[in-house]
């Protein structure tokens, strides 16, 4: 096996329990052992398996369409859905800023579980702006609760909006208290709707 | 007939003479005595205070009648009439309210018991209970709580004769300091022997105790009504009560009581001789109500340790209840509790573990510490019967839980659980797919990686009752195998510091852990299953 080959071949570690996977007794070699038939071809992601997905076209302006995903445990996570109009600019997005305003987002630590600091806004409040090379575009905060995060690593790496902007490109996680979701939560549409209609396959 | 006739004198001829040696040796004069048997104070409190008590305690025959006609002879003052020491109101004893000589309640009303063995009453209740309860016991050691009422009486008493003596050439006013043994001592010397025959084990420092609780209302709401500053000391317990999240009845009665008892016994300590005759009616009125007794048993917690396999993805490890509905069909808490109850019986039982499971994550290998805490336990399990409380998990028809190496532990694997589960590791094991085939060179790169630090997030999944915080973690070291018969899916064998966030070091969590197993092979990484296939303690192994 694969495994066993890239173990003998791998420097000894001291110190350490015995490393190979041969180690385990019978049984519970038998029952960690995966059934090789029953995998699926492509397993859902993290992102599919632990949030639904939620989408608003056209927020507040056209093509300005973004994401929601809702975790069971009340928290969104937001950001640009994969028509968003400043993906499709010349270069892509070249910078975000959370400078919005009178305050800088970025700079809000929210701390403790009581979440002290969070900011309260609202679905319709500017939550950053990303640039592309001669265009800003406002983003909203699609959902009203507390503002726990934004994702700073784009700061730096703006280029993840572009790559990844389901996952690492994320831009901001709020805590919604469960009514104010029942409220809006209509407005939004299915991943199957949004595909649909951005024809996205 | 014959033989009981001559038992009985021979007490009362007993009887005599511990009164004569009494007369000579310990007593003031027989006035005074014969005084306070008429304001009600029992004989054995008589003795008590005098210092005469280990030899009269347990004479049957020193009885009211008997005493009252040996002071007759002895002292002209006794003489004639009726005396109002033989009084038969039924009052209980000024001083002890009954407790060194228990009076019972007769339909008739309240008869004193003339027959001084009748403290073999409580001795019975005690043993009946033990029965009842279902305790095993190898020895006792006993505990007696008294009404602060028995000491505000003994006071009283003393400085009622003070005031009626002190003049008198022979009163001195250590008199009774030197000699008097308290009630509560009184009681054990009294109780103890009868306690040993009845229950067949020696009394001493033995770890289950016996506690007699006595308790007198009545007399103590009076007493601490008659006491300064009592509405004041009371509006503050009660708020201090109102703070108490545990409030139900028999919590609050008890509470007020214990309170009202300390409060009794602290008072009554900052009061001067002169403020205490001013407050008290002295002698101390006669209450015909005797004590109050419970009787109750302690045993310290037992702790039954080993180590617990959880074998079901649906299973979690404490009972877990969101919004009235219950998460996963069983719990390892409850399979062990169930299996421990059935076969030791205690009071209640505490679950504790070394760190934790998610719900849908396997626990293997040589499985989790954990203790079972067994409050006030009847009987002390023998191996045979640790052995059994296995058996029960292990032979159970769901197999959700197995158990290993059970065994009685004492109570400092307790402190050792809780210290080596910050420094413990972990190896588990993960089913993950890669969105692009791995490579030996891949595998190659992940195997050599040695306590390697890395950075989480809070993860988003927990991050709603959590603080949001950056933490280190320390990945010992990783070792992929490929899965034989599919692409893409790898076995994940790792070793990490304790409080690693697994899943989200293998997806990453949106880039909020990093590295991730993602990140370091340079694509979306995916986890399917995890198990824990070792908790790295040298604890019950
Ligand atoms: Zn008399
Ligand atoms: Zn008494």
């Amino acid at each position: 096996m694969a495994g066993e080959d890239a173990a003998a071949c791998a420097p000894q570690v001291g110190g350490h329990a015995p490393r190979d996977a041969a180690s385990f007794d019978e049984e519970t070699r038998a029952l960690i052992a995966p059934d090789a038939g029953s995998l699926p071809a492509t397993p859902p992601s993290a992102v599919e398996a632990n949030f639904a997905r939620y989408f608003a076209a056209d927020y507040l302006n056209p093509g300005h369409d973004q994401y929601v995903y809702r975790h069971p445990n009340g928290l969104c996570v937001v950001g640009l859905a994969p028509a968003h109009v400043a993906l499709k600019e010349e270069g892509g997005i070249t910078a975000i800023d959370f400078n919005v305003g009178k305050t800088d987002r970025s700079e809000i630590k929210v701390t403790g579980k009581r979440k002290r600091n969070a900011q309260h806004l609202q679905e319709n409040s500017a939550l950053c702006k990303v640039c592309t090379k001669d265009k800003t575009f406002v983003v909203r905060c699609c959902v009203k609760g507390q503002l726990l995060e934004i994702n700073d690593r784009l700061m730096k790496q703006p280029d993840l909006l572009n790559t990844s902007a389901d996952r690492e490109g994320y831009i901001a996680i709020f805590m919604q208290k469960p009514a104010d979701w029942l409220k809006v939560k209509d407005k939004f549409l299915s991943f199957e709707e949004y595909k649909n209609l951005r024809g996205i396959c | 007939m014959t033989a009981t006739h001559a038992a009985a004198a021979e007490s009362d001829a007993e009887a005599r003479s511990i009164l004569e040696r009494a007369a000579a040796a310990s007593f003031p004069p027989l006035h005074a005595v014969h005084h306070l048997l008429s304001v009600g104070v029992c004989v054995r409190c008589i003795f008590r205070m005098f210092g005469a008590f280990s030899h009269a305690c347990s004479c049957a025959s020193l009885t009211v009648p008997f005493f009252h006609s040996f002071l007759e002879e002895h002292d002209d003052s006794a003489k004639g009439g009726s005396c109002s020491c033989l009084s038969t109101d039924g009052a209980c004893c000024s001083i002890c309210f009954g407790i060194l000589l228990p009076t019972c309640h007769q339909d008739e009303g309240v008869v004193p018991f003339d027959d001084i063995s009748r403290i073999d009453i409580i001795t019975s209740m005690v043993s009946q209970a033990i029965q009842r309860e279902g305790y095993q016991i190898d020895g006792f050691s006993l505990e007696i709580s008294l009404p602060a009422v028995v000491a505000a009486n003994e006071r009283a008493i003393r400085l009622y004769m003070k005031e009626k003596y002190g003049s008198e050439n022979w009163f001195k006013d250590e008199i009774f300091s030197q000699q008097t043994m308290s009630v509560k001592e009184g009681l054990r010397l009294l109780i103890v022997p009868s306690l040993e025959k009845q229950l067949g084990v020696k009394h001493g420092n033995n770890s289950f105790r016996i506690r007699l609780t006595y308790t007198h209302d009545d007399a103590s709401l009076k007493l601490k009504r008659l006491l300064p500053n009592d509405s004041n000391r009371k509006r503050k317990a009660e708020s201090r009560e109102g703070n108490d999240t545990r409030r139900n009845s028999t919590y609050d009665d008890k509470q007020t009581l214990s309170e009202t008892d300390s409060f009794i016994h602290k008072s009554l300590e900052g009061i001067q001789d002169q403020e205490f005759c001013s407050l008290f009616k002295l002698p101390p009125e006669k209450v015909s109500k005797p004590c109050h007794l419970v009787i109750s048993f302690l045993r310290p917690a037992i702790y039954i340790g080993g180590r617990y396999l959880k074998l079901s993805r649906n299973v979690s490890q404490s009972c877990w209840i969101i919004d009235d509905e219950r998460m996963g069909e069983a719990s390892v808490e409850e399979i062990i509790k169930e299996s421990v109850c059935a076969i030791s019986r205690g009071d209640g039982y505490k679950f504790h573990a070394a760190g934790r499971e998610d719900i849908d994550v396997r626990m293997l290998g040589s499985g989790r510490p954990f203790l079972i805490e067994v409050l006030n336990v009847r009987s002390i399990p023998s191996a045979i019967e640790i052995q059994q409380i296995s058996d029960k998990i292990n032979s159970s028809e769901k197999k959700h839980v197995r158990i290993r190496n059970l065994k009685l532990v004492d109570n400092e694997i307790w402190a050792m659980m809780r210290e080596g589960e910050a420094e413990k590791q972990k190896q588990y094991a993960a089913l993950i797919w890669t969105s692009s085939p791995l490579t030996d060179d891949d595998l190659q790169k992940i195997s050599v990686i040695k306590d390697m630090e890395i950075v989480q997030n809070t993860p988003v999944r927990v991050l709603h009752r959590r603080s949001p915080l950056e933490r280190k973690r320390i990945i010992h070291w990783m070792e992929i195998e490929k899965v034989e018969g599919s692409s893409n899916y790898y076995l994940l064998h790792l070793c990490t510091q304790a409080g690693t966030y697994i899943k989200e070091f293998v997806h990453g969590d949106l880039g909020r852990t990093n590295p991730s197993i993602g990140s370091m092979l340079r694509c979306r990484a995916e986890i399917l299953q995890l198990d824990v296939t070792d908790v790295k303690m040298d604890l019950l192994q």
